[in-house]
């Protein structure tokens, strides 16, 4: 039967919509290696989307979807409560508020159904990189990629499934190496999982003209001829069928069978997370925003795994009723994903943030962010996991600046240079990128080379002049020098060039101190005594 | 004569103050002065726990008493990797120079400047007891005996080594601290009191960085 079909379409090689190249590399194809499956699409239904859109799910309401068909408001969908009381699809609005007078009714929300399909989209990224919406209740995932991944064809349906479930949508799958096909057999309520081309026709002869997206006069004519299912129009000739009802019925015919090319758009989700999250009430109590927030957290995380990225950044924006919006924007010393940091940063800084108004709504935007870099997993139980101990770390960092400030916490490094002001820097925690080596060749110089003499390990600021008492320093007490000189005379280049003679002197209170006297003579004609470092 | 005194020293009443100093249970952080190491329960600066340091004024050796100590754990040795030093509101500048001359690891080194007096020692609390520094400095003019007992569980929680620099003001306040030394300038060099010792007892230290006894 089905070899009848096929020998009638190659009789007919003059049909304008055959696509030669095509046919012979799919006829080849099938042939020589039938097994191979190059794509596979999971059709996800959603039959009452316009309802599950509208409807509050914790309500046990009798509830409704209305939409206004020739002038008349008509019954579109119904739940379980109020399908028992008899109201059914195609029902004017007065006749069922005759049947249940408690019915709550909602207008049918064209934009409110895109805008729970994209935030599905966002949520089926984590399974595949390629979903697709098929309007007006059809997602489609390309999912041969991703069994592996996922364990396995049933195991990824079973999770999908569940996951829908757990949403509160009501959904049938269908699997199919084709993408119409996919979305036919799902919109049939078939489950059923086709790998294999082989199998497309047989599965799809079966369904009725219902389930296909076919215009009304089309489908009435084809009724009228005595053709219920697919199946029956396949056995059609094409010429006929084309010049009947149109090239482009044949051409999603030929596309469900997989014999013509469907390519397919991706649905790109946004580059920058932005959502906002409105509060029943006015709330000022931290914990309750707290609880909003993280709330809001959970979905970065999500959007932020189906992109594979991270964010170093983030902001909050709490409004409320008059005044303009608070605005809290909080970062972290390395880019991250995991909600529980995020939380833990946001609680400190909100914990010191001044609100000066109730709020009423929260929004969180993110930047775009960086790709995600994840490490490798390391069978070793030793204690030197420094990458491990890199992230713990910067995790004390990120708290620490987000109470103090960040330019109040910062590591610091030694430079090649002889001005002892000049010879040390306040650097970035973790800003190098990680090839350079972690201590700084300088470091190793003061550290091995003998002929550096000892540098006092406190310095100050800014040198201090120091008393003159009978032409001898004074620092709490006469100071007796110990050490030097050690004459530093450099950096004549630039406008802070100095020539100086560097003592290690001692005061009777005990402390080492480590000053020095300009060679240049000020303006007085004196040369100054001035304290710059102590041995602690 | 002989059975009295063997009698005396089976009395459970008897406190012997020297043997919890023998086997103290840990073993300390060498301080690298072998005088200081020898009057130490341990051999050493207690670890996890927090260590006072009082004087009068800074530059006195405070220090370069700790260098030693700090120099080695900053340096990733065996299996254990490199930890991190945090320098809690330092008075002045510590030196990178001076430092990597003692052999500390400068990429190991976590400065932090509250500034506010309170945020001191929240930030000491917390680098105590996150567990990844090996060593906290703190100098704080507000440490009172509450705090020095929560920096103590801090350091105890966080496997980290406390230091606390104080005024001798605070010489005559109680402080939950394991070790409590002071540093002042001596006729020679620098002198150590040990006034509270956790498991050993106090001593007078004189010119601890020479090698020779006085």
């Amino acid at each position: 039967m089905l070899k009848k079909v096929r020998a009638q379409h190659t009789a007919q090689q003059s049909l304008s919509l055959e696509v030669p190249a095509v046919r012979a590399e799919f006829t080849q194809a099938s042939n020589a290696r039938p097994a191979v499956v190059r794509h596979l699409w999971l059709g996800v239904y959603l039959p009452a989307l316009a309802l599950e859109a509208v409807m509050d799910v914790n309500s046990a309401d009798a509830f409704a979807v209305v939409e206004d068909q020739q002038g008349l408001r008509r019954v579109l969908l119904t739940n379980a409560k109020a399908t028992a009381a008899g109201i059914c699809r195609g029902m004017s609005v007065n006749a069922a508020l005759a049947l249940l007078p408690v019915l709550s009714l909602a207008e049918r929300n064209p934009a409110r159904e895109e805008q729970v399909l994209i935030k599905l989209v966002t949520w089926a990224k984590q399974f595949t990189s390629f979903v697709s919406i098929e309007k007006p209740a059809v997602l489609l995932l390309e999912i041969a990629g991703s069994l592996r991944l996922f364990g396995g064809l049933g195991t990824l349906r079973r999770r999908i499934s569940g996951d829908l479930q757990q949403q509160g949508f009501t959904a049938s799958l269908a699997i199919a190496p084709t993408p119409l096909a996919a979305t036919w057999l799902a919109r049939a309520g078939n489950r059923v999982c086709i790998r294999d081309r082989k199998n497309l026709t047989g599965a799809l002869s079966r369904l009725p003209l219902s389930c296909l997206d076919w215009p009304e006069a089309v489908c009435e004519s084809l009724q009228a001829m005595g053709i219920a299912a697919i199946g029956d129009c396949l056995r059609l000739p094409r010429q006929g069928f084309a010049r009947r009802f149109g090239a482009s019925c044949l051409l999603q015919l030929d596309r469900a069978l997989g014999r013509l090319p469907d390519p397919r758009k991706c649905y790109l989700t946004a580059e920058v997370f932005c959502r906002e999250y409105e509060l029943n009430e006015e709330q000022s109590d931290r914990e309750l925003l707290l609880n909003a927030c993280r709330e809001l957290l959970l979905e970065l995380e999500r959007f932020l795994l189906s992109r594979q990225r991270m964010v170093q950044r983030i902001r909050f924006s709490f409004f409320h009723l008059q005044g303009p919006a608070t605005h809290l924007t909080v970062g972290c010393a390395q880019a991250d994903r995991s909600i529980e940091h995020w939380c833990e940063l946001l609680a400190i800084r909100l914990d010191r943030l001044q609100l000066p108004a109730a709020v009423i709504a929260i929004r969180l935007q993110s930047s775009r962010g960086q790709p995600l870099s994840t490490t490798t997993g390391r069978l070793a139980f030793s204690k030197t996991d420094s990458r491990r101990q890199e992230s713990l770390i910067s995790h004390l960092v990120e708290r620490l600046s987000a109470r103090i400030g960040d330019e109040s916490v910062h590591g610091i490094m030694a430079v090649a240079e002889h001005r002892p002001q000049y010879a040390w820097r306040a650097s970035r925690l973790f800003a190098q990128p990680p090839q350079c080596p972690a201590t700084p060749p300088v470091a190793e110089l003061w550290r091995n080379s003998s002929l550096l003499s000892q540098r006092p390990l406190w310095m100050l600021p800014e040198p201090r002049a120091l008393d003159m008492r009978q032409n001898l320093p004074h620092y709490q007490g006469p100071l007796t020098l110990l050490d030097g000189p050690e004459r530093l005379e450099t950096g004549w280049w630039d406008d802070d060039g100095i020539a100086r003679d560097y003592f290690v002197a001692s005061n009777p209170a005990g402390m080492q101190l480590w000053i020095f006297r300009n060679r240049t003579r000020d303006n007085h004609g004196e040369s100054g005594w001035y304290l710059h470092g102590m041995f602690g | 004569m002989d059975d009295v005194l063997e009698k005396l020293l089976q009395t459970p009443r008897l406190w012997r103050g020297c043997s919890p100093a023998d086997k103290p249970g840990w073993r300390g952080l060498e301080s690298g002065y072998p005088r200081l190491d020898r009057h130490l329960p341990g051999g050493g600066w207690p670890p996890h726990a927090l260590t006072e340091i009082l004087l009068e004024h800074y530059g006195t050796g405070e220090l370069k008493l700790l260098m030693p100590a700090l120099a080695r754990l900053s340096q990733a040795s065996g299996e254990d990797a490199a930890g991190w030093i945090a320098w809690i509101a330092p008075p002045f500048d510590p030196y990178p120079p001076a430092l990597a001359q003692w052999g500390i690891n400068l990429s190991r080194v976590l400065i932090v400047r509250p500034k506010k007096a309170g945020e001191c020692l929240w930030a000491a609390e917390q680098a105590l007891s996150s567990g990844n520094c090996v060593a906290v400095l703190v100098w704080s003019e507000r440490m009172d005996d509450v705090a020095s007992r929560r920096l103590q569980l801090a350091a105890e929680k966080g496997q980290s080594w406390a230091i606390a620099f104080r005024s001798v003001k605070a010489l005559s306040g109680s402080s939950a601290a394991a070790l409590r030394i002071r540093v002042s300038a001596g006729e020679k060099g620098t002198d150590l009191g040990i006034l509270k010792s956790r498991g050993g007892r106090p001593a007078v230290i004189r010119d601890y960085a020479s090698a020779a006894e006085h």
